[in-house]
């Protein structure tokens, strides 16, 4: 018997100690991708979690950042829909977008296609196009209105040493040029970042696809047609799904070119959204909540074109 | 065979003649930046090459603007944020890629959903966040402001980076008597550093170049980052085209350095930014 109970204890105790050595291995193997976690969660959590709660809060309150918000429900979206400049802000921004789509999706294929084709010198021009993008919105934005200055500009003084002074205009001061001009500094800016993404993808191409397309006769144009681009296929969807993200969040080039101007003809969402939170000079009477309705639409779009991008960046790499 | 030829000289000629007309095109506003930079103020709407180059527009605008302080503000502030960034996002990164833990991949998705919310969308309660922190008009304020999307997004690539290391490397180590911390520290760290730098400079340019939060959470102008200082010259200098032209020029020259010293990175941090997922 005596035997017996020891032996049970001897059992127990292993089994104990076993049994905590087992919760500490679990623990462990928790504790530690959680001491790997932590820093980013806490990031996370603090400047970006709980300001976007707050907004989404925010989006249902009256506020001018001074007396007390007040819980207004969905009047913040229902006044929205009945603002006019709210719609002249999104009918801007989607022409905006679409013309940025077009022309910063169809260009940079091109280009880049061309710069592809084996042409000598491809480095410096690919160096040349992607130049611009590193500047700033803010000094491009800058840069563009010193060209765009109707007096002293490069622009119109360039246009009229050519004798073709009928030709000058008020580029950001008038209401039907002021989006086309803005646009015109997208694609300036844009163009070499989109090549640079399509170059990339282009060298991921069998090369054996062109020579194949090239014994059966197919020329040049027709490789790009029939090779290029529908290798490129998720490619263009997330140049476009970009393109699209940018434009629906631009603000800064428009901000200090134009900040939304003359009388909102070039006013985005983006521009409208600051103005009504902040004031063009900081002066006029801030609407926290309704501006934060405003970035809620910004938000939901960005979102969606998002998870777009995301489902067609896995389906590439399922590919690959 | 020499139809071939023909078409072939052909097609490259007009290559040729597009891509420099582009070249010109794009490139002119640059040129014409630094021609005027240079120029004496009383021949910028008068010529188009500078008869003599005039350094003086530099020295101007660099004491008048007070540039040397706010150049100063941006690397304060790029340099905080940028570290907070690359140390949190490869810590998180490599626990993704390279540990084992319950509910892994939702975890990994609720991260990398922040970088899908536009920095529009938290413009307006970070203020008041901020304020009550008592961090508006603080550079440490703007810093911390501006880590949570790009946190997300430099998880995505530096998760993607150490996942494709080879896990062997690891197993190696830990017979070796390795713990997961020395794995990392000694083995996965050292060989991380093409993604860290990628990181680092994505980061950085995305920094130095913000204008939105910049403009907002700091009022005071002698605090002011470089972006925001430059659109408040501009009404002063509206009809100095030569100083505000020195002014721009200086600003992209940090970013300028980091693109030369490392455009390989440079070009693909950009467009790693472009396949999410």
């Amino acid at each position: 018997m005596k035997i017996f109970r020891g032996e049970a204890v001897t059992t127990a105790v292993r089994e104990l100690r076993e049994e905590r050595e087992a919760t500490k291995r679990r623990l462990g193997k928790i504790l530690v991708p959680t001491m790997f976690l932590l820093p980013a969660a806490l990031f996370l959590l603090a400047f970006t979690a709980i300001p976007l709660a707050q907004a989404v809060v925010l989006s249902l309150q009256r506020w001018n950042g001074i007396q007390p918000a007040t819980f207004v429900g969905l009047r913040n979206y229902r006044l929205l829909l009945e603002d006019e400049v709210f719609r002249q802000a999104v009918g801007n921004t989607i022409y905006y977008t679409l013309a940025t789509i077009l022309f910063q999706t169809t260009v940079p294929l091109i280009v880049a296609s061309i710069l592809n084709s084996g042409i000598r010198g491809s480095t410096i021009f690919r160096f040349v196009y992607f130049l611009p993008v590193i500047i700033s919105l803010t000094i491009t934005g800058l840069l563009w209105s010193m060209i765009y200055e109707p007096n002293f500009g490069i622009l119109n003084e360039t246009l009229r040493a050519l004798g073709l002074k009928s030709l000058t205009q008020l580029w950001l001061a008038d209401r039907s040029l002021v989006l086309p001009s803005i646009i015109v500094v997208s694609i300036w800016q844009s163009l070499g970042f989109y090549m640079m993404i399509f170059f990339a993808a282009m060298q991921s191409i069998p090369e054996d696809l062109y020579e194949a397309a090239a014994i059966d006769g197919a020329n040049s144009l027709q490789r790009f047609r029939f090779v290029t681009v529908p290798m490129l296929r998720n490619t263009i969807i997330v140049v476009i799904v970009l393109n699209t993200i940018n434009g629906v969040k631009s603000f800064d080039q428009v901000w200090v070119m134009t900040a939304g101007g003359p009388n909102h003809a070039s006013e985005t969402l983006g521009t409208y959204l600051y103005r009504t939170a902040f004031g063009t000079l900081g002066s006029s009477n801030p609407q926290l909540g309704y501006a934060t309705a405003i970035a809620m639409v910004i938000l939901a779009v960005s979102l969606i074109f998002s998870v777009i991008q995301i489902r067609v960046g896995q389906n590439r790499n399922n590919e690959s | 065979m020499s139809l071939y030829r023909v078409t072939k000289v052909i097609q490259n000629t007009l290559s040729y003649m597009f891509l420099i007309t582009l070249s010109i095109l794009l490139g002119f506003p640059l040129v014409w930046l630094v021609l005027t930079s240079v120029k004496d103020r009383r021949e910028v709407f008068t010529t188009f090459l500078p008869t003599q180059v005039n350094i003086a527009n530099f020295a101007r605008i660099w004491d008048e603007m007070n540039l040397p302080t706010h150049l100063g503000n941006s690397l304060f502030v790029t340099g905080l944020n940028v570290t907070i960034v690359v140390v949190t996002a490869t810590l998180a990164g490599y626990a993704f890629a390279r540990l084992v833990f319950p509910r892994q991949n939702s975890i990994f998705y609720v991260f990398i959903l922040a970088m899908m919310i536009p920095g529009q969308a938290i413009l307006i309660p970070m203020f008041q966040y901020l304020k009550n922190l008592g961090l508006l008009n603080s550079h440490v304020g703007l810093a911390l402001a501006m880590t949570g999307a790009p946190i997300s997004f430099a998880i995505f690539l530096m998760s993607a980076f150490f996942r494709a290391l080879p896990a062997e490397l690891g197993d190696a180590g830990k017979i070796d008597g390795c713990n997961e911390w020395g794995v990392f520290r000694h083995i996965y760290l050292p060989l991380a550093r093409p993604g860290i730098a990628t990181v680092v400079i994505f980061q950085f340019m995305g920094t130095w170049n913000e204008f939105m939060f910049s403009v907002t959470y700091i009022s005071n102008p002698v605090l002011k980052t470089i972006q925001p200082a430059l659109y408040q010259v501009v009404g002063r200098y509206s009809i100095d085209y030569t100083a505000l032209s020195a002014g721009l020029l200086m600003a992209i020259v940090p970013i300028l350095i980091v693109f030369l010293l490392l455009q390989k990175q440079f070009v693909k941090g950009l467009t790693a930014g472009a396949f999410k997922g």
